[in-house]
């Protein structure tokens, strides 16, 4: 079978620094293709070759045989590349038609823009894909997924070949997804090329069918997926077995530093309690939305419960919490929450990571104390995360996920807490930052810290925690040991939630 | 309130911005100055008002495509006064009128070219600008005088068919800028220029093959040329060349942009706002002055309905 897409060794170099080192990929029609790799390891930057974002320095892109370059994604889109970016690429001032016509408008006869058939022929491709969306809304208006699935229909409009799609789930819940992979498949079934990256192991087993492998910019090879499994999957992406990725178990338990009873999320959810030791991990698995989110989040006042008792190190903590000086609050009783979007509630991205790490210990402080310059301890920090940086000066949005990642972990580990509370530690994080950040939770629990999970990969869980407390309907209704819990139990507890008796 | 009448009022509907809010305080002030000043509604008071609010509305209509693009134009104001300056060289008028548009489309490019090119702050670049334009009027006319072109005189002054042309000149502004604003690819290109700027994504348009720099410069050469088109109306009303006619008339015109609910941020506004914006400082200060109001006073009310009205506005970033 010819193919319908081949990169013919592109090359492509930030500032002396190789990016994409002569590789070669070549795609075809009705296949779902995978790009793996850790992060900085070259997908995005090569999949911004083939969208016309950058200009490859070496090599050429053949289409259907021929030889292309395009100039910038439109180019890029009307040799028939569309390409679903991490970022959002939409303008959310403009219509969904708006959007889809930018940069060719329909004109009428008079010269003016002609939007009647801009938005009738909106409105059929996004029937097309099953969408019901009005093509004049804006795109302000719209959910993340709808803004994804209009980006999609963006290239079934331009009668796209090859569809991009760079971490299309990292924003989406489990409903969302389920239906972008039925749209997915229906391209597929059209025979359209896709690319395909994630990092949800699950996601590429469920969809792909061939995987290529990057790893520093270099190309480690290209695979039918029903050849590997997700350890030897990961094993080609960074050269181990899954297993390895996980630090060993703690070491037994000391002091109950935790102790939430009779918690009640909502008025007539069913109430909980829940404990935890120092040097164990626990972890709040279940489907999205499920109140695991919500019970963590009551913690620091930004979700008000309906009743319960919690007690941190003996020491009870009123609720409701106000969420004006909630998160203050729990630190001074020496708990730390990690939240979720690094990006958005996490990092402040413009400011260098010195910054970020030392935050937490100025914020202690008095407001008008002369803030000290905490040099070495930043240095310390640093090093102990193994934060990859130029220097303690560099900004924190330069880093890639992982690294971010580590530096909003070390800021509450520089802070001294007992107990840390996180949310998705390893969300857009490649296998190797996600194996140290392991280490890093691991570490803060062997040295007498206790540590509550929540997160929505089962594996993580399954490798990373002690116990795993399983939520669903606002309530927790199963424990399992880490050790000893499978996937598929933790996935049936979540579903199947109303057998499960109560723990109590 | 009803929430979703306050969304209507505060433009949480669409990208028009809120130009609802102060269509209602005009009408309010207009029905107020009925009742209270028998001087209001007569013809030559309201012509004295469209008079009054044209080369404002001029300006201002001509700074919306640059904040609407997500820029600022400081420059206007001295622009405005060179304009008269150069027309009252005492030469032909179909050399001068030429020739100052020229110099606005020149002035236009430099400002976008240093703001797209040289990646300057729209607000540094246009503020030097309007420095250099200023010591060059000065230069040119240190003080007022010289005379028009009689075409300018006219085409001002003058009453066809017994219609004021000041009537005439704010249709013809009003209409171009709106087949060019809303009639146009590079209308709805500036927005997408000012939403991805908003979002936080200058890249945005870019990517959909909108040439972004191409549209910033044109839009400053825009907003130059409805400058010099106030310049000429001012040069008409005022018979002389002026190097202080047009100072303060960036800022006047930016407080009928953002009273108009054009979001400073780009990617939000609309012309109809703009316009309803320049009348709503019109109404303001002929009400006051048939009121005897110092205009002391005058200057500080200004200030606080421009604070009142944008404050009305839900500033949600868009997209986010």
């Amino acid at each position: 079978m010819p193919n319908l897409v081949e990169l013919s060794h592109i090359s492509k170099s930030f500032g002396g620094s190789l990016a994409v080192d002569h590789v070669s990929l070549e795609l075809f029609g009705g296949s779902v293709h995978a790009l793996m790799g850790e992060n900085g390891a070259g997908k995005s930057t090569l999949m911004k070759v083939l969208a016309g974002v950058y200009q490859p320095d070496e090599g050429e892109i053949f289409k259907n045989g021929h030889k292309v370059s395009f100039a910038n994604p439109r180019e890029a889109l009307e040799f028939g590349i569309s390409t679903v970016f991490q970022e959002m690429t939409l303008l959310p001032n403009l219509t969904i038609a708006e959007n889809m016509y930018l940069g060719r408008e329909p004109l009428t006869a008079f010269g003016s823009i002609d939007y009647r058939k801009m938005n009738s022929d909106t409105q059929a491709a996004l029937s097309e894909l099953g969408l019901s969306l009005p093509p004049q809304t804006l795109v302000s208006g719209l959910s993340i997924a709808e803004r994804q699935f209009v980006e999609i229909a963006h290239g079934v409009k331009a009668d796209a070949s090859i569809f991009v799609l760079d971490e299309p789930t990292a924003a989406l819940n489990a409903a969302d997804v389920e239906v972008l992979n039925k749209h997915i498949r229906r391209l597929r079934d059209a025979g359209k090329a896709i690319v395909y990256i994630s990092h949800r192991m699950e996601e590429i087993f469920n969809i792909c069918d061939t995987v290529t492998v990057l790893k520093d910019g270099k190309l480690v090879g290209t695979r039918p997926l029903s050849e590997m499994t997700p350890s030897s999957l990961v094993a080609m992406m960074v050269g181990r077995e899954l297993r390895d990725l996980f630090p060993s178990r703690g070491q037994g338990t000391n002091g109950l530093l935790l102790d939430v009873k009779h918690f009640k999320i909502g008025a007539s959810t069913k109430p909980f309690s829940l404990q935890v030791h120092g040097g164990e991990i626990v972890g709040l698995a279940g489907l999205e939305g499920q109140g695991q989110q919500k019970f963590l989040r009551s913690l620091i006042g930004q979700f008000q419960p309906f009743s319960g008792t919690v007690a941190i190190k003996g020491k009870a903590l009123p609720l409701p919490v106000n969420p004006a000086w909630g998160v203050r609050r729990l630190r001074s009783m020496g708990v730390a929450f990690v939240p979720e979007d690094r990006k958005e509630e996490g990092l402040f991205l413009g400011l260098p990571i010195a910054h970020n790490i030392a935050i937490g210990l100025h914020s202690a402080r008095s407001e008008l104390a002369i803030a000290k310059n905490y040099r070495q301890l930043i240095a310390d920090s640093i090093k102990s995360l193994n934060v990859r940086t130029t220097g303690p000066q560099a900004h924190a949005g330069s880093l890639s996920g992982g690294n971010q990642q580590k530096v909003l972990l070390g800021r509450y580990l520089a802070e001294g807490v007992d107990i840390l509370l996180v949310e998705e530690p390893t969300r857009g994080v490649d296998v190797g930052a996600k194996s140290e950040i392991y280490k890093l939770l691991r570490d803060f629990a062997a040295k007498g810290g206790a540590v509550i999970v929540l997160s929505r990969e089962t594996v993580e869980l399954i490798g990373l925690c002690d116990r795993i407390l399983v939520v669903h309907g606002n309530t927790v209704v199963s424990e399992m040991a880490g050790a000893s819990a499978a996937e598929q139990d933790i996935l049936n507890a979540a579903l199947n939630a109303e057998a499960v008796v109560e723990q109590e | 309130m009803n929430r979703g009448l306050l969304r209507l009022l505060t433009g949480g509907y669409g990208r028009q911005g809120l130009w609802l809010a102060p269509l209602i305080v005009t009408l309010l002030l207009a029905g107020f100055l009925t009742v209270r000043t028998p001087d209001f509604l007569r013809t030559e008071n309201l012509l004295n008002v469209v008079a009054q609010v044209l080369p404002i509305m001029i300006t201002a209509i001509g700074q919306t495509f640059v904040v609407i693009a997500g820029g600022l134009d400081l420059s206007v104001g001295s622009l405005i006064s060179f304009t008269t300056a150069v027309l009252a060289m005492d030469g032909p008028g179909y050399i001068l009128i030429p020739a100052a548009f020229a110099f606005a489309v020149l002035v236009g490019l430099t400002n976008g070219l240093v703001v797209t090119r040289f990646n300057v702050h729209p607000i540094i670049a246009t503020l030097a600008m309007q420095y250099i334009l200023l010591g060059a009027v000065r230069l040119l006319r240190p003080v007022a005088g010289g005379t028009l072109p009689d075409i300018v005189l006219e085409s001002v002054n003058g009453a066809p068919f017994g219609i004021p042309m000041a009537l005439i000149w704010a249709v013809v502004a009003i209409a171009t800028a709106w087949k060019l604003l809303y009639g146009t690819r590079f209308g709805l290109h500036l927005f997408a220029i000012g939403g991805g700027t908003a979002s936080g994504n200058e890249q945005a348009a870019r990517n959909f093959g909108v040439s972004d720099k191409r549209t910033m410069v044109l839009a400053y050469v825009i907003s130059s040329c409805f400058a010099a088109l106030a310049g000429v109306y001012l040069a008409g009303r005022i018979s002389s060349g002026d190097p202080n006619v047009g100072l303060g008339f960036e800022l006047d015109a930016i407080t009928a942009v953002a009273i108009g609910g054009t979001q400073l941020s780009g990617g939000i506004g609309s012309l109809p706002g703009t316009v309803i914006g320049a009348l709503v400082l019109a109404l303001l200060s002929n009400g006051m002055n048939l009121t005897n109001i110092s205009p002391f006073i005058q200057t500080a009310i200004k200030g606080a309905i421009l604070m009142a009205v944008v404050g009305l506005q839900s500033r949600k970033k868009m997209g986010l």
